[in-house]
């Protein structure tokens, strides 16, 4: 039986335990709920990334698979805009709510005034958003994503717009670089929290043919390969900043998640490990209230950045 | 959004032969045998490599749901097929499943069906036959293969539990070694002008498929193509199975496909 307090903090979403997902690799949860009871399970879960008009991602060849525990995507935020978003989603997302599940919306943009607009939009039209994921950090799209959040400077600027538009939490899922520098500029422009890392830009090429193996010359790697870089990029921006931080990245064990709460995270969310293996969350759960007890808490909040060094 | 009824299911290998060039016929004991439809698919966890984490999709050409059995083919062209070659009798697994929209009967059910297939493009054929056949419709197949070393001789024996007397088989083969020396848009275009169709299903590869859906629109028949994509997920939560539409935008092929209507996709 176990006893420890799991209940988090994120920012101002409360959330039961610290499990979240990760946006773009958990549809928008209803896929999941052949597996386990999505809205009875997670602590939070985190929609793909919306943007005030539909965009239609990236051509094919949008996956690869590497060796080494790893994949690279470039779908590029195929969305269907906030108002399709809320439309075919919206009731089942309140669903979510109604069991205690936090359900965090993520802005897309191809620039601030797009930002803004989708803030704007789900701020008319999704009641059952918790709070927001700013998305500065996509890797695969033109225009926007990572380019936005390139700099303190600029991710700082599209937290400074986004802001005023809600009363909610806003969470920015950051980019693998920089991270206590841009860390530290988003928290003094307002986020609630911030959630790291995104995918790492690589390259997969097929010699035979001199091309990518994807639409892309570059695409996101993620996948347990990529975790110990973001335990360690979820450390540096955890002694950087006060603001609370969601850990992402290769999570697929209760002994991935202990390791990103260890280093400094609030909330850890599961990302590529749903697509090949879509009954983890409950398993990773179970493993990480037993983690949390053999170390003899009360509260797993007790743990966040414990990490002896 | 639609209600999702597929889940995770074990599987036990009962057998797994080579059958032809290249092909592998596997049976396995699973109760997906008894929610699985004609032209969905499964996704397979396949033991031994930790280290390739995505899971291999599959369609099967039999489901035998009073016994729990299902037959699948499968061509090893990779690191992961290769896996599932060395499973063995008695071995067991996971699979996703059932995943997607599979074949869906014609509208006229009174004409005949003509099913065009291409190399491993087969075996989801030979369901789509069982749906027609307990339909009541007639059939004839065109099958389209690299070399006669390719075509597994287990396949045509499925395909012949379904056929009528008037079933035709025309083979054809990029080598002449079988059959048309040519395409299986060549011998299905030999079934078009000899008998009067009402509905079209293929599988194969995109090429043919392009084919066949032309040769479908230019004579007014209704076709069914069953797509095929590398896959992350299976069902519908990474969007990286993307297939570009007729009227522009993309569907995902393992949410909304594999069968999608030949004049939704854009060729």
């Amino acid at each position: 039986m176990v006893s420890v307090s799991m209940a988090v903090n994120l920012g101002g979403i409360q959330m039961r335990n610290p499990l979240n997902t990760a946006s773009g690799t958990y549809g928008n949860g209803w896929q999941f709920e052949g597996f386990y009871d999505v809205g009875a399970t997670l602590g939070a879960i985190t929609c793909k990334g919306v943007a005030a008009e539909p965009w239609q991602g990236n051509p094919a060849q949008r996956l690869a698979e590497l060796p080494g525990s790893a994949i690279m995507n470039s779908v590029g935020l195929q969305n269907p805009g906030v108002r399709g978003f809320v439309d075919e989603y919206g009731a089942y997302l309140q669903g979510l709510r109604d069991k205690g599940c936090q359900v965090i919306c993520q802005v897309a943009g191809h620039s601030i005034e797009e930002y803004v607009r989708a803030t704007e939009l789900y701020e008319e039209l999704a009641p059952f958003a918790s709070g927001f994921e700013v998305n500065i950090s996509c890797p695969n799209i033109a225009a926007g994503g990572a380019a936005m959040g390139a700099t303190p400077e600029a991710a700082a600027e599209v937290m400074r717009a986004v802001r005023p538009r809600t009363q909610r939490p806003v969470v920015v899922k950051m980019a693998p670089h920089d991270v206590a520098e841009i860390g530290r500029a988003l928290e003094d422009a307002g986020a609630d929290a911030l959630s790291l890392i995104n995918t790492i830009p690589g390259m997969s090429i097929d010699v035979c043919t001199r091309k990518s193996r994807l639409s892309r010359p570059t695409a996101g790697v993620s996948g347990p390969a990529i975790h110990a870089i973001a335990v360690r990029m979820v450390w540096e921006c955890a002694q950087a900043v006060k603001i609370p931080l969601c850990g992402i990245g290769g999570v697929s064990s209760g002994e991935g998640a202990a390791e990103m709460i260890l280093a400094g995270a609030t909330a850890v969310s599961v990302g590529t490990a749903n697509m090949y293996d879509p009954t983890c969350v409950p398993r990773i759960l179970a493993e990480l209230e037993q983690w949390a007890e053999e170390q003899g808490v009360q509260d797993i909040n007790e743990l966040i950045g414990a990490f002896e060094c | 959004m639609r209600q999702s009824s597929l889940t995770q299911h074990d599987f036990t290998v009962i057998s797994n032969t080579q059958v032809a060039e290249g092909v592998w016929r596997m049976v396995f004991a699973s109760e997906v045998a008894r929610s699985i439809e004609p032209g969905q698919f499964m996704n397979f966890e396949v033991p031994g490599d930790g280290s390739h984490i995505l899971r291999i999709p599959l369609s099967f050409s039999l489901a035998d749901a009073a016994h729990g059995r299902v037959v699948i083919y499968y061509a090893v062209v990779g690191e992961g097929t290769g896996r599932l070659a060395r499973m063995r009798p008695q071995e067991a697994s996971t699979l996703l499943g059932p995943c997607g929209n599979g074949w869906r009967l014609p509208a006229d059910t009174s004409k005949r069906a003509l099913l065009v297939a291409g190399g491993i493009g087969l075996p989801p054929v030979v369901a789509a036959a069982d749906l027609l056949a307990a339909a009541g419709v007639g059939f004839d197949v065109a099958i389209g293969l690299r070399t006669k070393d390719a075509l597994a001789p287990t396949l045509l024996q499925e395909l012949e539990l379904f056929q009528d007397k008037d079933t035709q088989v025309r083979m054809a083969t990029d080598d002449g070694s079988l059959g048309l020396h040519g395409f299986a848009t060549q011998a299905a275009e030999q079934l078009l002008s000899e008998r009067d169709y009402g509905s079209i299903y293929t599988c194969g590869p995109q090429v043919m498929m392009a084919g066949v859906a032309k040769l479908a629109e230019e004579r007014g028949i209704a076709c069914q193509v069953s797509m095929e994509r590398m896959m992350g997920c299976g069902f519908g939560a990474c969007a990286c199975c993307n297939v570009a539409l007729a009227a522009g935008g993309y569907a995902l092929c393992c949410q909304d496909g594999p069968v999608f209507d030949a004049q939704e996709v854009a060729w």
